[in-house]
């Protein structure tokens, strides 16, 4: 029962931080940059979300609808402000400047959303069903699929439209992708909206079974990226694959040997990973060249 | 750097001495996940001041709060601490949310010879710390007691017989374990468990299960509201709902909201509620934090109520001793806190709260132990 | 100047702690104890390129030792602090095992994950650290019987930072620090003159632990408790900051860094709640202002020109201490089961240049990796003297006595000239005997491009090696410079030295070797003197293709002209690679460019489609100016580039390639497509493969088909024929034989010579940047004009 349980939870958990992981990998992929305060746009789309479907009383659906294009626009200001101005000079700033974007944003929120963390129920997520001994709300079930689902979405985006096919050649090969007239740096900005779009999604899913308040994504965006960093950052499937082992790993320990080792072993496991794969789990190395 | 310059001046400007005032100290967590507590002390202490200078303030001077914000850490605490008493020169210093910070001020304010004033950490050596002269006072809790009371409140209401532990992984429930095993050995007691969560953490359901397994017929719990309401939550999803005992964590926010419909079976301890019956005190205070905070539109609205209360009843005690000294020189404010003889207050009428033995005004007959009914705070019992 | 700055900034901040109030002296002691770790991180992030987002764990190291021993185990501070020294420099050298197998965000992820480790390390070993509560009432150390108080500890912070700024400034002088930069710079370089990246990258870490752990043992005595939560992720990332903020390799970056970060948040302290968004903000505002550090910005406003110094011409040994002849037998690799190089033999005798001919893609420059150990070959000796070296580090071939140079110099970029000479143990009069006449003192990166080569060389020279390997020294050269650095060559193996030459510019090659050897398609195909080989028919094959036969059908004559360059001048860096160039094409013709590798053909073609930004001059196509239009708008225009090493996107599907091909037209249809598979029928095969799995000659193909996709009205091909087996190199101009009937207009580029003016009806020779001949297809090829940029045939 403890260890099933601890499955479900570790499932749940873990298409999150893949989730939430994807949002680093889009943007790494297409621009080696990435948004250091992730959980920052993770927790933006729950209090998004909250604001538009609890104080103005949106129906759910169009409310997270709403929640995530706000997400991305938050996306297209982080790239705006906090990477373009550095990466084009070739500056590493930009790992600076999104920390900094996220405390601006943390403490933005913190002031206008309310500083009591605030709870989002959801009505339809609180039936349960019984497997093995426990009670696993719809929710817990619905988090990975929405995950799985988002995932599959981006590999369908990526694979039969003309956008998604335009990322990916800006993905494999810049150069012969402006060749094609496509717009690099506009694919940049998009892929920086898809990544706070992906965190903001996280960050919904993760509300009922949470709560709302200013920093709730700080923890969550850390383990996020080392979850895309042993996913090898540089494939989707490979991210995703890493959030769900993370978050089984993490339950696992959890249930087996008690919450407080859990952070101590699972970055010390972090460590020892890529000291043996120094390119993840699933990425692969760069062809040195001279 | 035009805009560098602007904030420093507005930083300037703002901490520009006002000569004729006494200045009230505070050091609290003012952002991050405890920004709601300071606040909550931040507004028992303006209600407090306000009234007080409407009176005319004490020793014919107004008094003037300066907030500093900690971050929640020590390291950041005392630098705060002593930017106030060097460079604010306050009068007194409030402060300390989490008891680490109040540790990390006490040595400071015993060698400066300032007092110091906790509205909220409830870590024992806070007050008893061994100083020869010992400047530290607080009106609030005291882990050590709440422990006992915790453990008394589980066996005479519950009958329980073989209590778990369930406590955020933080230093407040470090000090709780403490205190718990403590109380639980001095009655020859062992615990069926004693089981950490993060404050971060989704899901609590394997450790809870751990704690099932060993059989455990009630709980105590320790956390802020948030990781409290996922303790109730997590125990939904088990199907089980043992009795439990908790510290104040979830008075410190919309506890129901975030635990469920589980919430009413957590009973946690309060030294105040502005719901039910109030004193004329308590209709006072609440009124005048309706009238200045827009936000606050009844009782539910007062969260953490025992940080406004706390913070308030100490502020008063506060200006007492500094009438009672007749200045504002540390020492003589000091013994001005032992000549208080009575005080009509928020949480109850003090006699004589400080003595050179005792410098905790709030003690375990002072608790009441409440529980949420819809989005409020009732004494339990009081509603079925 | 600068020196007598900072000293004068320690003193006034010793004076002001003398007698400030405690709260001033807390905060110059975190100031000092920030920068104290900010001088420690700079050695890392600075000197080595090493990010640590980890920091704060040596710092907590540093902290809980003193805390432990000073309270439990009753020592002394002064005995403490050694010890906490001494544990953060070890952990630090254990830390580098895994983080310098790991770069980029790997390695910012390990570091993280060490700063956690060690916060949740304190807070579960309970009985050690005293977990979440931690350690309070650490006492402050004592000397002579006198307690030393929060201002004592205060003052040795001050003195400790001074200290280890002046440490910073004599190890950024010193041989270990120079080598630490040159690891950064390129770590290929570095190991090519002997230096261990590893070894390099381990004793930064080492170092910046050292700091750090030293600071955090100050903090503990200071404070008077530790806790975990106050060595929280958030403090690494400040520390990061200060280094950053402040400007990375600079001296006093980590000082001025830490004032901010340190003073910022003080001033900002009234602002109660609001002060962690401010804060966020004003950083943000500091990084726009100056992203390279507020003191590399400041020293940029500021500098004033010094004056030059240069080289003395002194007369320098450079003959080896022990001259060897470097045997290469049977010598072969292969990349994915494509072979590179196959049977490569080659004997490279003391006072000789041995030259390393081919086309483009022969092999030339994988024989030089695996010869210099950058690539492990899969077969094959490599004999120096008696030595072999096949499979060693490059390092320790490099200290076997090979030296190189590179394709694209690889000097250490933000070293001065005499530093990357001196790094390789070489005299600074080196610099006169390569014939470097500028300023000694310049940065590496600011030379102008052929004043990096020669440098190049004089860094090679200055290890002193029996072998020197050269790629392609004389690429990018003008004329003049390439004559002199062809005696510069002569000269250094007249002292004694084995040269080995790659080389594209064959009256460099013809004018001083000794002997020749041609690969083509990664096997040797000829060797000997240079007469020998240019009269071997096998190289004119190799090189200029078979003459073909005109096909038959005739041109009509074109009239309206489509696309006009006129003064065409671009370049990478300060030595333009397009000088002047004039050129058209009218509608409905073919027209060739050709020239040797080097001659600029690639960036004519890269300028012309927009991927190469700026140039001058002007481009016009259809009456609309395309010379400052990005690539992606150019393609709208109707202009395609079939790009050089084709470029497919090979994760991508043959369909996907095609369709990307149309994504400038918005919309395609499928006849389109169809009407290209009959075109191309074996592409139809292959439709839904991934575009990676394609032969060579599929890709070029695809990689033609996809520009056609865009239908445009100017189709530009960048050599085409490049590493294809001659077969299918003659099936590919059947095809573009196909296109030229159905009246498509065509600029190529393509080394295939031969094939080119088959296909042509008119050519332009370029040499050097510039246009030497042009005119009909048939006059090009009748005349001499190619060989002489070929092959260099007087």
């Amino acid at each position: 029962m403890l260890v099933t349980s601890a499955l479900i939870s570790g499932l749940a958990l873990g298409s999150m931080y893949g989730l939430l992981a994807l949002g680093f990998y889009v943007t790494y992929a297409v621009s080696s940059t990435v948004n250091f305060a992730q959980g920052s746009s993770m927790m933006l789309g729950a209090v998004f979300a909250y604001t538009l479907a609890v104080t103005f009383g949106w129906p759910f659906v169009p409310a997270a609808l709403a929640a995530l294009a706000l997400c991305a626009l938050y996306g297209v200001i982080v790239e705006r402000l906090a990477v373009r101005p550095f990466a084009r000079r070739g500056s590493s700033a930009w790992l600076m400047a999104t920390v900094a974007l996220g405390i601006i944003a943390d403490n933005a929120v913190l002031f206008t959303f309310g500083k009591e963390p605030r709870g989002f129920s959801l009505a339809w997520a609180h039936g349960s069903v019984r497997v093995a001994g426990i009670n696993v709300s719809y929710l817990q079930m619905a988090i990975p699929a929405v995950g799985l689902a988002l995932a599959a979405g981006l590999h369908l985006f990526s694979r039969k439209t003309r956008y998604g096919k335009a990322m990916l050649a800006v993905v494999q090969n810049a150069d012969a992708a402006r060749l094609m007239g496509i717009n690099v740096p506009l694919a940049i900005t998009l892929a920086y909206a898809a990544s706070t779009l992906f965190a903001g999604a996280a960050g919904i899913m993760i509300a009922p079974l949470f709560n709302v308040h200013s920093d709730m994504g700080t923890l969550f965006g850390l383990k996020a990226f080392a979850v895309a960093i042993l996913g090898g950052i540089t494939s989707a499937w490979g991210v995703m694959l890493a959030g769900l082992i993370f978050g089984l790993t993490e339950a696992l320990i959890t249930a087996l040997l008690g919450s407080t080792y859990t952070q101590l072993l699972s970055f010390a496991l972090v460590i020892v990973a890529l000291a043996l794969m120094p390119n993840g789990l699933f990425g692969r190395a760069e062809v040195k060249k001279v | 750097m035009r805009y560098l310059i602007a904030a420093l001046a507005f930083a300037l400007s703002a901490t520009a001495v006002h000569a004729q005032t006494i200045k009230i100290g505070l050091v609290t967590a003012l952002s991050g996940q405890s920004a709601r507590a300071g606040e909550a002390i931040t507004r028992g202490l303006s209600v407090a001041i306000d009234e007080i200078n409407a009176k005319g303030g004490v020793l014919g001077r107004k008094l003037e709060l300066a907030r500093r914000d900690d971050e929640a850490t020590p390291a950041k605490g005392v630098i705060a601490a002593r930017e106030l008493l060097f460079k604010e020169k306050v009068a007194v210093l409030f402060g300390g949310l989490d008891t680490p910070v109040s540790l990390a001020i006490v040595p400071i304010v015993n060698q400066e010879k300032i007092v110091f004033v906790g509205p909220w950490a409830a870590g024992t050596p806070i007050t008893k710390n061994g100083a020869k002269e010992n400047y530290v006072f607080r009106v609030s809790a005291v882990d050590e007691i709440v422990n006992r009371a915790m453990l008394q409140y589980a066996q005479k209401t519950f009958n329980a017989k073989n209590c778990g532990m369930i406590l955020v992984n933080n230093p407040w429930g470090e000090s709780n374990e403490k205190g718990l095993m403590a109380a639980l050995s001095a009655k020859g007691i062992k615990p069926a468990g004693i089981e950490k969560f993060e404050a971060n953490d989704v899901d609590v359901v394997p450790q809870l299960t751990r704690l099932k397994a060993a059989g455990a017929d009630c709980l105590f719990l320790v956390g802020n509201v948030g990781p409290s309401a996922q303790v109730v939550k997590s125990l939904d999803r088990m199907g089980w709902m043992p009795p439990i005992v908790s510290h104040w964590g979830p008075a410190g926010g919309r506890f129901t909201e975030l635990a469920g419909p589980s919430a009413p079976n957590v009973h946690f301890v309060q030294t105040y509620s502005f719901f039910g019956k109030q004193t004329p005190v308590g209709h006072k205070v609440l009124k005048a934090l309706m009238a200045k905070y827009p936000d606050i539109k009844g009782p539910g609205d007062v969260t953490p109520a025992v940080g406004v209360a706390n913070a308030y009843d100490a502020m008063m005690l506060t200006a007492m001793a500094i009438q009672n000294a007749g200045s504002t020189d540390g020492p003589k404010v000091r013994e001005g806190f032992y000549k208080i003889a009575r005080y009509e207050g928020l949480i109850k009428t003090y006699e004589r709260p400080f003595t050179p033995d005792n410098h905790d005004a709030v003690n375990e007959n002072d608790y009441v132990w409440t529980q949420f009914i819809d989005n409020q705070i009732l004494p339990v019992g009081m509603k079925k | 100047m600068k020196a007598a700055l900072l000293a004068a900034a320690f003193v006034a901040a010793f004076l002001f702690t003398m007698q400030a109030n405690s709260y001033y002296v807390f905060i110059m002691a975190t100031l000092a104890l920030t920068a104290l770790v900010g001088i420690g991180l700079n050695v890392l992030l600075g000197l080595a390129g090493q990010v640590s987002f980890g920091h704060v764990g040596f710092y907590a190291l540093g902290a809980y030792t003193v805390a432990i021993l000073t309270t439990k185990a009753g020592w002394s501070f002064w005995a403490a602090l050694p010890a906490a020294a001494l544990i953060a420099t070890l952990t630090g050298a254990l830390l580098a095992l895994p983080a310098v197998r790991v770069r980029g965000p790997y390695l910012a992820m390990v570091t993280i994950a060490f700063g956690f480790i060690v916060e949740h390390a304190a807070v579960e070993a309970r009985g050690l650290t005293g977990g979440q509560n931690g350690i309070m009432g650490i006492p402050q150390p004592a000397a002579f019987g006198l307690a030393f108080g929060e201002r004592g500890v205060a003052l040795a912070a001050i003195v400790l930072a001074a200290v280890a700024t002046a440490a910073y400034w004599l190890l950024d002088r010193s041989r270990v620090g120079r080598a630490m930069r040159a690891v950064r710079d390129s770590e290929v370089a570095a190991e090519s003159i002997g230096l261990s990246p590893v070894r390099m990258k381990t004793a930064a870490f080492a170092i910046s632990a050292l700091c750090a752990g030293v600071a955090g043992a100050l903090f503990a005595p200071l404070s008077g408790f530790v806790t975990p939560s106050t060595f929280a992720f958030s403090q690494s990332i400040l520390f990061v900051l200060v280094v950053m903020i402040g400007g990375a390799t600079f001296v006093a970056g980590p000082l001025v860094g830490a004032a901010i970060v340190v003073l910022l948040p003080e001033a900002l302290a009234a602002l109660a709640e609001y002060r962690l968004l401010f804060f966020g903000a004003l950083l943000l505002v500091v990084l726009w202002l100056a992203p390279e550090g507020v003191v590399g910005t400041a020293l940029r406003l500021f500098s004033r020109r010094r004056p030059a110094r240069r080289a003395a011409a002194e007369e320098v040994a450079i003959a080896p201490p022990a001259p060897a002849a470097l045997l290469v037998q049977g010598l072969g690799i292969s990349f994915g089961g494509v072979r590179a190089a196959h049977d490569v033999a080659l004997e490279a005798r003391p006072g000789r240049v041995t030259s390393l001919i081919g086309p483009n893609g022969a092999g030339k420059t994988t024989v030089l990796n695996m010869l210099s150990g950058f690539y492990r070959p899969d077969a094959g000796r490599i004999r120096l003297g008696g030595r072999e070296l096949q499979g060693a580090a490059a390092w320790r071939i490099a200290r076997a006595g090979v030296a190189r140079t590179y394709q694209t110099t690889q000097l250490f970029g933000s070293m001065s000239v005499a530093e990357n000479i001196s790094i390789a143990s070489g005299p600074e009069s080196l610099l006169a005997f390569v014939g470097y006449a500028g300023d000694m003192d310049a940065r590496a990166s600011d030379l102008a491009h052929v004043d990096k080569r020669l440098v190049e060389i004089g860094r090679a020279l200055a290890t002193r090696p029996a072998v020197l390997l050269l790629d392609e020294p004389a690429a990018g050269l003008s004329a003049e410079d390439k004559s002199t650095l062809a005696a510069l060559l002569r000269k250094i193996a007249d002292a004694g030295i084995a040269v080995v030459l790659v080389e594209h510019d064959m009256s460099v090659v013809m004018g001083i070797s000794d002997q020749v050897v041609v690969l083509d398609a990664g096997l040797r195909i000829a060797a000997g003197t240079p007469a020998e080989v240019q009269r071997d028919p096998a190289v004119r094959k190799a090189y200029l293709g078979e003459a073909h036969e005109r096909p038959a059908a005739e041109r009509r004559a074109a009239a309206e002209r489509l696309l006009e360059v006129g003064r065409l001048a671009a370049g990478y860096g300060a030595e333009p690679v397009l000088k002047n160039v004039d050129l058209d094409v009218k509608r409905g013709e073919v027209v060739a460019v050709l020239g040797a590798n080097g001659a600029g053909k690639s960036t004519l073609m890269r300028a012309i489609a927009g991927l190469h930004r700026p140039v001058s001059g002007g481009i016009d196509f259809e009456g609309r100016e395309l010379s400052s239009e990005p690539a992606h708008r150019v393609v709208r225009q109707g202009v395609a580039l079939v790009p050089e090493g084709r470029q497919v996107f090979p994760e991508l599907s043959v369909l996907d390639n095609l369709a990307l091909g149309a994504y400038s037209r918005r919309a395609w249809r499928r006849e389109e497509i169809e009407a290209l598979l009959a075109r191309f029928p074996r592409l139809r095969e292959r439709l839904h493969q991934r575009a990676g799995l394609l032969s060579g000659g599929e890709q070029q193909m695809l990689a033609l088909a996809r520009g056609l996709m865009a239908k445009p009205r100017l189709l530009l091909l960048d050599e085409p024929s490049l590493g294809l087996a001659p077969q299918v190199v003659n099936d590919l101009f059947a095809a573009l034989e196909r296109l030229r009937a159905d009246a498509a207009t065509i600029l190529l580029v393509d080394q295939m010579a031969g094939l080119a003016l088959a296909l042509a009806d008119r050519a332009y020779v370029i040499d050097g940047g510039r246009i030497v001949a042009s005119g009909p297809a048939s006059d090009i090829a009748a005349g001499d004009a190619l060989e002489k940029a070929y092959l260099a045939v007087a």
